[in-house]
């Protein structure tokens, strides 16, 4: 706690939002709002703890919230759908927990223009279920599709698993309401335009409110592309018993030049190993499968049929092995069901314990992918026989360039933690083994963060060093912006921006 | 209850469910929020099975105690998508052998309610008058007895007793007649013989639901020791809610010791449809959906009969709605939602209506009494019963 959220402030937050239902101080409603899927240190739970939520339904309330916030200088923590695979969401400092999940509306439905204004609140899955009769689709598809909101992938600057074909978040946000941290709503797009793509009036904002983690204010409503639901995808999985076979592979499909490739996932041995221990996943495969490639096109018959022919030329180059159509096209269809779970943990002697799920998402390039992988497997390897407490789930290297598939992937490594051992020892080892691993991605020129933000303990303290020269022009921004510090803070070390 | 002794069963409790809740609060993807019908209408993160399952990590860790999330664990129908959405059930369940345990930890926390003191006062009086009536007053302020139990059955000529037993809800029985006469009626046109219970209790399944362990396992013992006292060997449960308590919390209540087989009401008249004891011969001109129940769809995995049946009326246009879409449907009349927090359970219907409403349809399909009644409320969209239509093509007349 430590923070200034007294009766006087729970009067003041109710009487904003004039429903008692919606302004939670409780401990259980605290409780819920403290953890996201990223590994947590449950043993120091109650110091993350917001010391109130707030469930608002308009920007006008969001603002008031966010007014009352600055003028006291009380922490505020942004939260969506808590889905994050990394902290955005986790409070620091207490602090008024906004929680949006209510604002789930779908504004308007544009078929002229091509667009759909929601709240943050809406979840993508669920929104394609409404805008699936119009023959459009909102192409956001991140593995938590079902579960993550459209205001948590602005915030976090989300990644998509289609973005080489449709672009990821920011790509696919057109313009947005933002409650500021001072609590003035302002209109962030392209220009001055609500539904325009590209504008050069002014400076360019909206990249700005996109992947701040919260740090610089709350998206209250969102206009997003509308795409033509694709007549057909593609789906073809190739089998390879050398990862720099597959490596090699990879570069060729992502340099093939076809216009509706949606993405190529690289998967290594670890990771193959990993997925051995599902027997429902496609991996009842031969040991000598030692990587394997996963693309996947979208778009019109006219388009998709003519290129599958090349991906399947391609796929073969080096020795690849098609996997059949069942486990392509299964395997694709269920990719974000196939999402870490905890029952596949392990401890060194092969005992099955629950483990949180760590998913490392560097932006690294092509050129780097083989080296940092012995790398990361080594540092992680290290910590598993030191500690006993972490498992190697393997790598996964994802396109990444929205409509530019070739130059850098978001890499991850997938670390098991079992939590229910941590202590501070144990804590502090993890800590330093993810920054371990966020060095191995700056030595190599690469970024700590893809999608998921640096606000980790273990990243935030390398964010500086990765920014750089331009650390200082992100300081004095997030100062202007926030003179109080009050949004999202000791997140991504801005707090030294007031120093 | 003192502070010390409430402590006491807190710990065991949070150690009794600790490893089922680690599953799901070590991987905190939440899958589950946006197909739970309760969570769709509060979106309040207390209410999702996350919570319910990481608030037992916390009462482990002393950060919560019942009467801090007691409120929390009335939202939820106990209609298990979560579980079926729940990537470790979905993708790894089979292989370790392990099923998220949503319903059984909700059911679980509100035992613990009434046994530290923590009980909601309107599922209290619900079931303080089950347990004086035996059958749970479905009918509000007018008191139901077990006089007018088989009032329903007027004028049908159904024996008391024999080989196979027809048990009717409460619901059923009380309020929605018209169902269980036109089932009956249909088990009759097909020459099955069956009886009623000298003396049917209420199945014990709904308080158990509201952590009513006690009450819920008094009104088991009493059914048994009827349909032995009859000589009955099957029971047939038209009812998916009775269907749960006498497949699921009977065999766990009585182990070894119960020998009855449990025939569905919906899968029985899809079989004498299927061997032509009941003929469907009467066209019925509608354009109906169907709303496939909870305790069926997610809870049995049984959605095959009811749509066969639907598929063999005559004349019938039938708007189908596939069963996963459904997973995240309900018509918010399970698990005590209802007594408790009726204006949620009466959204969560409004919203399932409006679906039905888009897809043009006259008339929505409904096997479950329990969800007949909030659907019906809506006034939206005529609700009727599977079994109702089903004694209408077959020539039927429902006499009253």
């Amino acid at each position: 706690m430590g923070s200034a959220v007294d009766d006087a402030v729970l009067d003041e937050l109710r009487a904003i939002i004039g429903d008692t239902d919606r302004v939670l101080d409780n401990v259980s409603s605290r409780a819920v709002r403290t953890r996201v899927p990223a590994p947590f240190p449950v043993h120091r739970w109650a110091q993350h703890m917001p010391d109130v939520a707030v469930l608002p339904t308009s920007a006008e309330e969001v603002s008031e919230v966010v007014k009352l916030a600055n003028r006291l200088r009380i922490p505020i923590v942004p939260r969506a759908g808590g889905t994050g695979l990394s902290d955005g969401a986790v409070p620091l400092k207490g602090g008024i927990c906004v929680d949006v999940k209510l604002m789930n509306q779908i504004h308007e439905v544009d078929l002229v223009d091509r667009t759909v204004t929601v709240g943050p609140g809406i979840n993508m899955l669920k929104l394609n279920e409404r805008l699936r009769p119009h023959g459009v689709f909102y192409p956001d598809d991140p593995a938590s599709y079902p579960c993550s909101l459209v205001g948590g992938r602005i915030g976090t600057g989300g990644w998509s698993l289609l973005g080489s074909r449709y672009g990821h978040t920011r790509d696919l946000v057109i313009s947005m309401e933002v409650v500021l941290p001072t609590g003035e709503i302002v209109h962030i797009g392209e220009g001055g335009g609500r539904k325009l793509r590209k504008s050069s009036t002014g400076l360019t904002l909206k990249h700005l409110f996109t992947g701040h983690q919260g740090t610089l204010g709350i998206c209250t409503q969102a206009t997003l592309e509308l795409v033509p639901r694709p007549e057909t995808e593609f789906a073809a999985f190739f089998a390879f018993s050398d990862y720099m076979d597959a490596w090699r592979t990879t570069g060729a499909l992502t340099k093939s030049g076809l216009a509706t490739l949606a993405g190529v996932v690289l998967f290594d041995e670890w990771k193959l190993r990993y997925l051995r221990r599902d027997d429902e996943a496609y991996i009842p495969q031969p040991e000598d499968v030692r990587a394997v490639i996963a693309v996947a096109m979208y778009g019109r018959r006219a388009e998709v049929e003519p290129a599958s022919k090349i991906v399947m030329e391609l796929g073969r180059e080096n020795a690849g092995r098609y996997l059949g159509d069942e486990i392509s096209q299964g395997d694709w269809a269920s990719r974000h069901d196939r999402y870490a779970t905890p029952l596949h943990g392990r401890t060194l002697d092969g005992q099955a314990v629950p483990m949180s799920w760590h998913c490392e998402d560097a932006a690294l390039n092509y050129s780097v992918l083989p080296q940092v992988r012995e790398e990361w497997h080594a540092i992680v390897d290290r910590y598993i026989r030191e500690y006993g407490i972490f498992d190697d789930w393997g790598m996964f290297a994802y396109t990444n360039g929205a409509h530019k598939p070739w130059g850098d992937y978001l890499v991850e490594i997938d670390v098991g933690i079992w939590e229910q051992r941590l202590d501070d020892t144990n804590w502090e080892a993890w800590v330093r083994c993810k920054r371990e691993i966020a060095e191995v991605s700056l030595k190599y020129g690469g970024s700590i963060t893809a999608c998921h933000g640096a606000t980790r303990a273990g990243d935030a303290e390398l964010v500086p060093t990765e920014m750089g020269t331009s650390w200082e022009v992100v300081k004095r921004i997030k100062r202007a912006l926030d003179p109080n510090n009050v949004m999202n803070p000791g997140k991504q070390m801005l707090d030294e921006a007031y120093e | 209850m003192s502070d010390t002794s409430s402590n006491g069963h807190e710990r065991e409790f949070a150690e009794r469910w600790r490893d089922n809740a680690y599953g799901c609060f070590s991987s905190g993807h939440k899958f589950c929020r946006e197909v739970c019908p309760v969570m769709q209408v509060t979106r309040n993160e207390n209410h999702t099975p996350t919570a319910f399952h990481a608030n037992i990590v916390a009462m482990e860790q002393g950060l919560v105690t019942v009467a801090d999330v007691a409120d929390d664990f009335v939202h939820c129908t106990q209609c298990g998508a979560c579980e079926l959405r729940c990537p470790n059930t979905l993708f790894t369940g089979d292989f370790y052998r392990h099923r998220t345990r949503t319903v059984d930890v909700v059911k679980a926390m509100r035992a613990l309610m009434v046994e530290t003191g923590n009980e909601r006062p309107a599922w209290k009086l619900w079931n303080e008058r089950l347990a004086a009536d035996h059958n749970e007053p479905v009918l509000g302020d007018v008191p139901v007895s077990q006089e007018h139990v088989a009032d329903w059955a007027d004028g049908l000529d159904i024996p008391i007793g024999g080989e196979t037993v027809l048990f009717v809800d409460c619901e059923a029985a009380f309020y929605r007649t018209s169902y269980s006469r036109a089932f009956a009626q249909l088990l009759q046109l097909a020459g099955v013989e069956f009886g009623l219970m000298r003396e049917q209790w209420c199945c014990g399944g709904p308080a158990a639901e509201m952590g009513y362990a006690d009450l819920a396992r008094k009104h088991a013992e009493h059914n048994v020791a009827d349909w032995r006292a009859v000589g009955a060997k099957r029971v047939i449960a038209p009812d998916p809610h009775d269907y749960i308590a006498f497949t699921e919390d009977y065999p766990a209540l009585f182990g070894d010791d119960y020998e009855f087989e449990i025939v569905l009401g919906v899968e029985l008249i899809a079989e004498l449809v299927r061997d032509g004891r009941i003929r469907l011969t009467h066209p019925v001109e509608r354009t109906v959906t169907y709303h496939d129940p909870c305790r069926l769809n997610k809870r049995k995995g049984i959605h095959e009969a009811p749509r066969e049946l639907l598929r063999a009326i005559p004349g019938l246009t039938f708007k189908d709605v596939d069963r996963v879409t459904q997973w995240s449907y309900c018509s918010g009349g399970g698990g005590g939602l209802p007594i408790e927090k009726p204006a949620i359970t009466a959204e969560i219907a409004r919203r399932r209506v409006e679906r039905a409403s888009e897809l043009e349809v006259d008339a929505l399909i409904s096997a479950c009494p329990w969800s007949e009644r909030p659907l019906s409320d809506v006034g939206a969209l005529e609700v009727m019963d599977l079994f109702e239509l089903v004694a209408v093509s077959a020539g039927v007349t429902v006499t009253a």
